[in-house]
């Protein structure tokens, strides 16, 4: 199978009866934003990326919801992603995406298409009063409650995936357990893939990215009303005015033996890490079509200064994200051919 | 509607917080699992590692039951470090791979809590060196000490027995439970996958186990530099 027909089976797999064609197959109700990014005073020492260099550079974003139906479900269990698109000042732009799980699902393509063929979104059902004493005597973990209005969830044949395949183990339990934030600006978001970055000198380092909420990490308590539609309102809120939102832009840097091709698995949280920067939002896009849902990110749209690992996944999500932006005839994609 | 939820699901949603319930589970489930499935008393101190990173600022949090748990013998122990503070400054000065170090008493125990760089067994060897007077004092007041003093004449004993009573440091990321134990428990690495659903019972079979431990490797605060670099970069060192 080549990279462009396994790219178009993960899209295709990913689609969920309760999606929307004309929008992403995962990460579906999102949110545009903009602001700025500035490098820190050490971020040039280390890469030779345009953005990393300390001017000012104007950004656009999404944030969003990972699940592919096209219900809003804020207060849903979920994974958050935020996607930065820097404007560089030469014209050109760079994207790093990040969700608030530290791990992804699968090593390979292939693995990511089984483990999405393995886990369709399908009729979500309570589990059994006695199954669940069972549970409790065996100390495993019941089924949860479906939430209010829930009829379709993947959960279960992810973990069953998850049960055959050690490496999905971290990332589907992280994911089944990872709650919701109290907004999009109170959560970590992990680019998840290694980066190869090369230094004025020349040194070539691999490394990942995460941003790092400078107002902190704040998860919504389970115990609060049902609330499906409260994190768009909570940022327009927070970036009202002149109301700011920032994150910190923190760089972990691989060491021998650390796997930079498997974003299965995060790296040791004792890396050496540095401070590249700091992401300024300020403002919510004010059209939502055009300046957020129809544009085109990409985790393979890179700069001079940043190249990608071998991971396939990296590879494979920039041959994915070109598909589904031509599907849902989004923006034209930056990878698009002619 | 399998969906609906009606008394008997509620009622039983809320068991683990019933009391009751919370016996059954303390007083029956727990004791059954735990002879069925034993997880094994795990090493304490951090798990040996080449990689730069994972040598650098590494816990020691080590439990040495006192002998004697009454005030006096308290006040005994607080007596056995108050009367070696220079010994104690001094020793951590010419170690030279200490960040700090402090003593407690907490419950029966006296512990010694620090951060350190590089091998454990070597940064205990250094010590016994550097205050080994120390050290012969602190076993006087704690349990099995007797045996070990001097400890300058007993060095591979003394790491084995700090070693021993050095905390167990859980994994950082909650599914290396099920990797850790089924290594502890001699398995090999090809064993199929655990069942998911299982995580909560291995890690409380695991605290069964060890009813004391550090949950994870410690959190390291930006930027997390050797004590040997910050004193390179500050000019302040040998």
């Amino acid at each position: 199978m080549n990279d462009q027909t396994i790219a178009a089976d993960l899209v295709r797999a990913l689609q969920r009866p309760d999606g929307d064609l004309d929008l992403r197959p995962v990460h579906t109700m999102g949110i545009g934003m903009s602001g700025h990014f500035i490098a820190s005073n050490v971020a040039p020492d280390f890469c030779t990326a345009a953005h990393f260099q300390g001017e000012k550079i104007p950004i656009t974003g999404r944030f969003s919801n990972g699940s592919g139906s096209a219900t809003e479900r804020d207060d849903w269990s979920d994974v958050r992603g935020m996607a930065i698109r820097f404007h560089l000042t030469d014209g050109s732009a760079t994207d790093l995406l990040g969700m608030t799980l530290p791990a992804f699902f699968a090593p390979t393509a292939e693995t990511a298409l089984a483990f999405i063929r393995a886990s369709p979104a399908i009729p979500y059902e309570r589990e059994n009063a006695w199954a669940k004493i069972l549970d409790y005597l065996r100390m495993t973990i019941p089924k949860r409650n479906p939430y209010p209005n829930e009829t379709l969830s993947p959960d279960e044949g992810g973990f069953d995936f998850a049960n055959q395949h050690r490496y999905a183990q971290l990332p589907v339990f992280g994911a089944a357990t990872i709650g919701a934030p109290t907004g999009y600006t109170r959560a970590d978001y992990h680019a998840v893939h290694t980066f190869v970055i090369t230094s004025p000198e020349g040194v070539r380092r691999y490394v990942r990215f995460t941003w790092q909420p400078i107002s902190g990490v704040q998860p919504r308590k389970l115990t609060k009303e049902p609330d499906n539609n409260y994190l768009h309102n909570e940022l327009k809120d927070r970036l009202a005015g002149d109301g700011e939102a920032k994150f910190s832009l923190m760089m972990q840097i691989g060491e021998t033996g650390d796997d930079y091709n498997d974003c299965t698995r995060p790296w040791p949280p004792h890396r050496i890490r540095v401070l590249m920067g700091t992401l300024t939002l300020d403002h919510v896009a004010e059209d939502q079509a055009a300046d957020c849902e129809d544009l085109s990110f990409n985790p393979g749209l890179l700069t001079k200064g940043i190249e990608p690992s071998d991971d396939p996944i990296l590879a494979a999500r920039r041959d994915a994200y070109e598909i589904s932006s031509e599907w849902r005839k989004a923006a034209r994609c930056p990878f698009a051919k002619d | 509607m399998a969906n609906e939820e009606g008394w008997f699901d509620r009622y039983v949603d809320s068991l683990p917080e019933r009391g009751w319930f919370k016996f059954l589970s303390k007083n029956v489930v727990l004791p059954y699992w735990a002879i069925k499935n034993p997880a094994p008393k795990l090493p304490g101190g951090p798990r040996e590692t080449q990689q730069n990173s994972e040598n650098v600022q590494r816990m020691m949090n080590l439990v040495m039951p006192l002998k004697d748990s009454s005030s006096i013998g308290r006040a005994k122990a607080a007596l056995a470090i108050a009367q070696n503070v220079d010994e104690i400054f001094a020793g951590l000065d010419n170690v030279g791979t200490v960040h700090f170090a402090r003593f407690l008493i907490l419950g029966d125990n006296l512990c010694m809590i620090s951060v350190y760089d590089g091998d454990f067994s070597n940064y205990i060897r250094d010590f016994i060196i550097t205050i080994g007077s120390v050290f012969d004092d602190v076993m006087t007041v704690v349990e099995g000490g007797d045996e070990l003093i001097p400890t300058a004449h007993n060095v591979e004993r003394f790491i084995d027995w700090v070693h021993a009573h050095d905390l167990f440091q859980a994994p950082d990321y909650p599914t290396d439970v099920f990797e850790l134990l089924d290594e502890a428990r001699g398995l090999s690495k090809d064993t199929p996958p655990h069942d998911l659903k299982t995580l909560p019972r291995e890690l409380i079979l695991l605290l069964h186990a060890n009813p004391d431990l550090s949950l994870g490797g410690g959190y390291r605060a930006y930027p997390g530099y050797s004590a040997a670099q910050v004193r390179s970069k500050f000019g302040v060192g040998w």
